[in-house]
């Protein structure tokens, strides 16, 4: 029984057929989830949609206040109106994956410039306000009352231990390769191949270009 | 495990006792394990905690030396029958084997390093099968902790020695089945529009 | 904290069926409406003279309003369902199903049951099915190591059970094996290897790989 024409598994997994945006912010609101790392920030997706949700809410309003609007056209809009929040909650829970992250390695962010680039301009204020708001309640309620040299909130120390949190990039994923894959090399320094539509569990850093590639997706 | 800097588990971790023997002499020191000594005579052996252990070995001022919970004797219980040893006798109830282990792998030249890291990664790979089982047998269900279910008595006193990261496991195992069966068991049909 | 500790490793079965409602999914509808434009896609127009493919979530709203039927998907019947149950219990494999077999049968059957045919009966024996390959899920920790594992034909719900238990003991087979101080300079490797030019290589001999 082939199933490619009944499941969304061809739009989200079958690479050329990615003008869905719907299909694009589940795949990347999964992606995040699941990854370690912050990925980037998809603006053109967000904007795009977040654009066309303004134009159909104001569609939407004009036709429901509209006292010519027949029966037929009221369902098309209870529909659209469904879709709609469907997608605002898709847009929310992928931003608040990214909320979480960005908080959580707030630091690391803003000492890493690579890492900035990879968020919007709002996440990135967020980042500083969250920083500042977290070091001054350190301040308040514990080191203003120690010496001065214990206040550093950066430091490296000798054994390679750093009070700076970082994501970790050996952090095990399930990876779905969504087109026939370059080889991968694994830490054991054997190679594998990702075959089209295999799942398998390996750590992140083994396929992180490939997952800003698009070639593959995490589940 | 965890290398976290404000991990609270990973500085609780190195709290966990390991013998060392002084290359030195220490004076003035002789207290610190209770002894009526007043300084600490070189070839004197004496429980040290973990996060002293790097400084003083790494000066040779201590020689470390191997823990009770991963010396011969346990290795050869482990590869005998691993899921048979209570790991949290050998480290207390809210001890962690395998990060301690690991600690001590960390501070341990070769072949001892090694050595611990197979033992750690054979006796976990060995246990995780039953862990798993267990959890998912247990998962979901409203038996009690007492109760002879399908894996009896066994079980129970596998579960008893389980060490804290082998338990972490299994709550993560257990929840992610109670999850799945509440929403199996709950109906998403739409109510009216 | 923006994001509750429970839903960190792993997604929750509700948005696992969330995301199942975009499955495509065929309806004979009983009214007559122009095209249907949303944000994944036009569809329609509905008539009541055939069937069209909508969105799964579409069709359960337009059903909740009597406005179609839903035509039951080919795997989803008595046959096709109980042939694979007698895979599943007979071999080491998971049988092949839809991805999203068990959130799309639920949706299916918790709506529109009376559109199925013996929908109880299809629910027991998804039930064996579920278990089966619950059960089957948890034979791959007999080859987890610190660096791959394969997992042949399972599904999402399956994958999601498993997920925070494998995740985390391949973890802490990572951080328990003699290489993790080394991971750090071995990255730049990594990197220059899978940016290799697109031309895909042979596929690489995979003894070492463990699959189940």
């Amino acid at each position: 029984m082939d199933f490619s024409d009944s499941t969304l598994d061809d739009h989200l997994f079958g690479i050329d057929t990615d003008e869905n945006p719907i299909a694009r912010l589940i795949r990347a609101w999964i992606d995040e989830r699941h990854a370690p790392d912050l990925l980037v920030f998809q603006a053109a997706l967000i904007d795009d949609l977040m654009q066309k949700l303004h134009e159909q809410g104001l569609v939407v309003s004009a036709l429901q206040s509209d006292e010519s609007t027949t029966e037929e056209e009221h369902l098309r809009i209870t529909l659209v109106k469904t879709d709609m929040e469907r997608a605002k909650f898709l847009i929310r829970s992928y931003m608040r994956v990214r909320l979480h992250k960005i908080e959580k390695y707030a630091a690391f962010i803003l000492q890493t410039t690579e890492e900035q680039q990879k968020l919007s301009n709002a996440e990135l204020v967020h980042a500083q306000r969250y920083q500042q708001m977290l070091a001054n309640h350190f301040h308040a309620t514990v080191l203003d009352a120690l010496p001065e040299s214990t206040h550093a909130l950066d430091q490296t120390f000798p054994d390679g231990t750093s009070m700076i949190t970082r994501p970790d990039r050996d952090h095990p994923v399930f990876v779905h390769a969504r087109v026939p894959c370059p080889d991968v090399l694994l830490p054991d320094g054997d190679k594998i191949t990702l075959e089209q539509g295999s799942i398998h569990l390996l750590r992140y850093r083994t396929i992180d270009t490939l997952l800003a590639r698009g070639q593959v997706n995490l589940v | 495990m965890d290398t976290d800097y404000y991990s609270i588990d990973s500085i609780l971790a190195e709290n966990h006792k390991i013998p060392c023997k002084f290359e030195i002499d220490v004076q003035g020191l002789g207290y610190i394990d209770g002894g009526n000594e007043k300084d600490i005579k070189a070839g004197t052996k004496m429980l040290l905690p973990y996060w002293l252990a790097p400084t003083l070995s790494l000066q040779d001022w201590v020689d470390v030396e191997i823990p009770q919970p991963f010396s011969a004797k346990v290795r050869r219980a482990l590869a005998a029958d691993a899921r048979s040893v209570k790991l949290s006798n050998l480290v207390g109830g809210t001890g962690t084997w395998y990060g301690f282990g690991k600690m001590m792998a960390d501070l341990l030249r070769e072949p001892q390093s090694s050595e611990i890291s197979t033992t750690l990664i054979n006796a976990f790979k060995l246990r995780l099968i039953d862990l798993m089982d267990q959890a998912s047998h247990f998962g979901g269900a409203a038996s009690s902790i007492g109760s002879s279910g399908e894996t009896g008595e066994g079980g129970g006193e596998f579960r008893e020695g389980l060490d804290a990261t082998e338990r972490e496991l299994f709550t993560l195992a257990q929840g992610s089945v109670q999850r799945t069966k509440e929403w199996y068991e709950t109906s998403s049909k739409l109510r009216s529009v | 904290m923006a994001l509750p500790v429970s839903l960190h490793a792993s997604t929750t079965p509700q948005e696992l069926e969330f995301i199942a409602g975009y499955d495509m999914i065929e309806i004979m509808p009983s009214v007559r409406t122009d095209r249907i434009r949303v944000l994944s896609g036009t569809y329609g127009p509905l008539d009541a003279l055939r069937t069209t493919k909508v969105p799964v979530w579409m069709a359960l709203h337009l059903k909740a309003r009597k406005k179609c039927r839903i035509v039951s998907p080919a795997w989803l019947s008595v046959d096709y369902l109980q042939d694979r149950l007698a895979e599943e219990t007979s071999d080491k494999a998971f049988s092949l199903l839809p991805f999203r077999y068990a959130e799309i049968a639920k949706l299916l059957l918790d709506s529109a049951a009376e559109d199925i045919e013996s929908a109880d009966k299809i629910r027991l024996i998804l039930k064996d099915i579920h278990e089966a390959r619950q059960a089957k899920s948890r034979e791959g920790l007999h080859q987890i190591n610190d660096v791959n594992l394969r997992v042949r034909n399972i599904c999402a719900l399956e994958l999601n059970d498993i997920r925070p238990s494998f995740v985390k003991s391949m973890d802490i087979l990572i951080k328990l094996s003699p290489q993790a101080q080394q991971s750090h300079e071995e990255e730049d490797t990594f990197r220059d290897w899978s940016m290799g030019d697109d031309s895909y290589p042979v596929a690489a001999d995979s003894t070492m790989e463990t699959e189940w």
